[in-house]
């Protein structure tokens, strides 16, 4: 209650209240804010202790067995070594194969967002409402729902050809670029409604085609709206875990999520030390991509993308 | 829009109408494939992407939706098939044993040799195409000593030293040459045994197989499908088998595996929603589902607002922010599996932590009641930063003027917060909370990698956990049992379906998606 009354002191430009303390205003003003460093702090401890424990772990040599000590008292790069060295858990195959899946599906899947909503914002058509109602309701459908319906049709179509079937990082890319036809198609939409149509038609009197108005004109206008969602792509789908878990079978063909996963539940207590440090290398390109690129997504999440 | 020639044929023209068919033909073959599988509907579904494809791409009348022909046909493909295939799937008995089309599993039957009594036993000697290496001779001697030579596709014939390019005989009266073959030795042919057994010899009806390291019989056809009476018969045991719930099965209920696939109508949903022995499992399962969803945006969204309030106007909060916000870059599985470490009762951290504070820690991956709390503060820890993340855009929304006017008028903070903030914030943000809901409602991957819905249920007829949500229930249903039950597992995923449809077709009556500003 405390805190509220201090923080609404704040947000209100003038006070009015009696003062119900014998406090006076600056000394209510000053325990407000060590009230809430105080409260800041333990929030920061509960943030901060997964992280904190992981990195922690992984420069400790003593793998199997993990005290509660902060800082490790000979700390080494041992656990690292383990994991770049290990021919059973291929740990850097693992992690090209996630760029791999998810730098190829982002590609195709922001292309396709931009192309089709570039076509229902430009142009007017028959059928165009229908088209945008339909892409609505079908892509509400998380793909884990028809995870089963996938696998089966994998399945099928490997049998005939293979890189469509089981086991492929083709087959994973198609079904991550389809869902192309999403939200984020809307986002795109709004975003390129809003561009003036002026350059774009005096280009089309002097003679260009749409084509190359899509690429020389509208494409750089509509940057920031592109890296919004290709950095959210990205981050979804090098995050995504039922997909590959099902589809791929073989530990040459894993994503760096599907390896963690049965890495630390194969190999339990043994591998301890060398968990930790793969868990750090899974998450630091994610973290570096957000830290450059923060702006973009918190502008993309406060306009209502889709986080996964 | 400009308008060109009727017909504009330029080099681009040209180029689109060639992948368009290069597209047509790789597919349409495709597809020839899969109707041999008797996979009908994977075939339409294709049959309806190569006219999406090829109307978009060649008529000038259509030529907007070259923007968005090849999305819409990626879409119907990868997504729109999946569900209307999950539909097909929870109308089936799919699942463990019965995996096969009817056509595919009769394929497999017709497939079968066997030896028939009258069937002539050979020795063999195999030879090796000097040109192809997977085209082989055999030559054959009777238990009469009569001789024979045979080839893939072509007929049995009797054979005898020096005639028709056979060359001198060895001391058992077996060639050393064939014109055109090398003669491999019984080494070499160990290796490649499993090969030759594959092979059929001869032409049908006699069919000359290798049953033995040397020994090789005429064999026939064991089964026959017989498509007007439905049924197959055995001909070795005269037997004769009757399709019975997707299996062939004889009158005395002898079974014929594979089975097959078939439809078994609303069956799975009968299951889902009377079966008795599910009920007890499902109930918990479906109770515990809108509990962790509920629980898991309110904490989350709660934790958010609350952060976002208290440290709106505190000095130095942009680092306090990007602090706070650090579980949000975190891949979920990395975190779910570190907390899932932290928490283990045998090593974890904070349970040693724990212990050594009050002596006693609950065990968080066994004990139902204390699995779930774990996992909703996971997902507390999980999800704040988003929920502080759109808060905190929402209240710099709200304008300030309301807020001075009602401390004028002597509201308290509290007063304030609670009449003015928290209502014009909710109406801000409450399409993003029912969009979480939704998508916690299925959030497959906490309750599957912190414990894999575990603990179990005991008792249950199916596995089922104390923390499995319905999604994760199918997951276990179709991958992870011995059961592999796809028939029920899709037709949960139906019923998951129809409620995230509900869901969000109610939120898209407020939500205005679908404006076009420059209409």
């Amino acid at each position: 209650m405390t805190d509220i009354q201090t923080h609404s002191t704040q947000l209100a430009s003038t006070d009015f209240q009696q003062p119900k303390f014998s406090l006076n205003y600056q000394q209510r003003r000053w325990l407000g804010y060590i009230i809430r460093y105080i409260i800041a702090a333990i929030l920061i401890v509960f943030a901060f202790v997964p992280v904190v424990w992981v990195v922690s772990a992984s420069f400790n040599p003593s793998g199997s067995l993990v005290s509660v000590e902060v800082i490790p008292k000979n700390p080494g790069l041992g656990n690292y070594c383990g994991l770049f060295e290990n021919d059973y858990y291929p740990f850097v195959k693992w992690i090209r194969n996630s760029f791999i899946v998810a730098t190829a599906s982002t590609l195709l899947s922001v292309t396709s967002t931009a192309v089709s909503a570039y076509g229902l914002s430009r142009f007017r058509f028959y059928g165009r409402k229908v088209l945008m109602r339909a892409i609505l309701v079908i892509s509400i459908f998380p793909a884990a729902l028809s995870i089963i319906a996938l696998y089966t049709t994998f399945q099928q179509v490997g049998n005939h050809v293979g890189i469509l079937g089981l086991n492929s990082h083709v087959s994973l890319i198609l079904i991550y670029s389809s869902g192309a036809l999403s939200i984020n198609v809307f986002l795109v939409k709004g975003y390129l409604d809003s561009i003036p149509l002026e350059i774009e038609e005096s280009a089309l009197v002097d003679g260009a085609t749409h084509a190359q108005i899509f690429r020389m004109i509208t494409l750089p206008l509509a940057k920031p709206i592109l890296i919004t969602i290709s950095v959210l792509t990205f981050m979804a789908i090098y995050g995504d875990f039922v997909l590959p878990r099902v589809l791929l079978q073989s530990s040459d063909k894993f994503t760096v999520m599907v390896g963690l996963y049965l890495f630390q539940s194969a190999d339990y207590a043994q591998n301890w030390g060398v968990f930790t440090a793969g868990a750090v290398i899974a998450a630091l390109p994610i973290l570096v991509i957000y830290m450059l690129l923060q702006r973009y997504i918190i502008g993309g999440l406060t306009a209502g993308a889709v986080k996964l | 829009m400009n308008i060109k020639n009727a017909f504009p044929v330029t080099p681009s023209t040209i180029l689109r109408l060639a992948l368009v068919g290069v597209f047509d033909i790789a597919v349409l073959s495709l597809i020839r494939q899969l109707l041999d599988d008797g996979n009908y509907p994977l075939s339409a579904i294709l049959g309806v992407v190569i006219v999406i494809i090829t109307l978009c791409y060649s008529l000038e009348k259509l030529r907007y939706y070259r923007w968005l022909g090849v999305s819409i046909a990626a879409a119907t493909l990868f997504v729109l098939y999946p569900i209307l295939y999950t539909i097909y799937l929870s109308t089936t008995n799919a699942g463990y044993g019965h995996i096969l089309t009817k056509h595919e599993a009769v394929e497999f039957l017709e497939r079968q040799q066997y030896v028939p009594e009258s069937g002539q036993q050979y020795t063999w000697t195999a030879y090796r195409s000097l040109e192809t290496s997977d085209d082989y001779l055999l030559w054959l001697q009777a238990e009469d000593d009569t001789t024979y030579l045979t080839g893939i596709g072509t007929a049995t014939k009797p054979a005898s030293i020096g005639a028709d390019g056979v060359g001198a005989a060895d001391d058992k009266g077996i060639p050393l040459t064939i014109q055109g073959y090398q003669r491999l030795e019984k080494r070499d042919t160990v290796a490649i045994i499993d090969q030759l057994g594959e092979i059929a010899f001869g032409v049908a009806p006699d069919i000359i197989r290798i049953t033995g390291l040397s020994a090789a019989a005429t064999t026939q056809q064991r089964y026959r499908y017989d498509s007007d009476s439905d049924t197959l018969t055995d001909a070795e045991t005269g037997l004769v088998y009757h399709p019975v719930e997707g299996v062939f099965e004889t009158d005395d209920g002898q079974e014929l595996p594979p089975g097959f696939r078939v439809g078994v109508g609303l069956h799975n949903f009968e299951r889902f929603f009377a079966s008795s022995a599910l009920r007890g499992p499902l109930v918990r399962i479906i109770s515990w589902n809108f509990a962790y969803a509920i629980l898991s945006v309110f904490f989350g969204f709660a934790l958010g607002l609350f952060i976002a309030v208290l440290f709106d106007t505190l000095p130095g909060k942009e680092i306090i922010r990007a602090l706070l916000i650090i579980p949000y870059p975190i891949p979920a599985l990395v975190s779910i599996l570190i907390w899932r470490n932290l928490l283990n009762p045998d090593f974890g951290a904070l349970v040693s932590l724990q212990e050594s504070i009050f002596g006693t820690a609950p065990n968080w991956l066994t004990d139902p009641m204390w699995t779930r709390i774990a996992i909703i503060i996971i997902n507390m820890w999980l999800s704040y930063p988003y929920f502080y993340i759109v808060s905190s855009g929402a209240l710099q929304a709200i304008p300030t003027d309301m807020l001075d006017a009602a401390a004028v008028d002597g509201a308290n903070a509290w007063q304030r917060f609670v009449k003015i903030i928290l209502p014009l914030l909710l109406k801000i943000v409450s399409p993003l909370l029912v969009a979480s809901f939704a998508f916690n409602f299925n959030n497959f991957n906490l309750i599957y990698i912190f414990n894999q819905g575990n603990p179990p249920i005991a008792g249950s007829p199916i596995p089922a956990g104390h923390t499995d949500i319905l999604i994760s229930f199918v997951y276990r249903l179709a991958f992870n049992s011995a059961i592999s039950d796809y028939g029920l597992g899709a037709s949960i995923s139906i019923v998951l379906f129809l409620f995230v449809a509900a869901i969000t077709w109610g939120q898209f009556r407020y939500t205005r998606v679908m404006e076009d500003q420059n209409a």
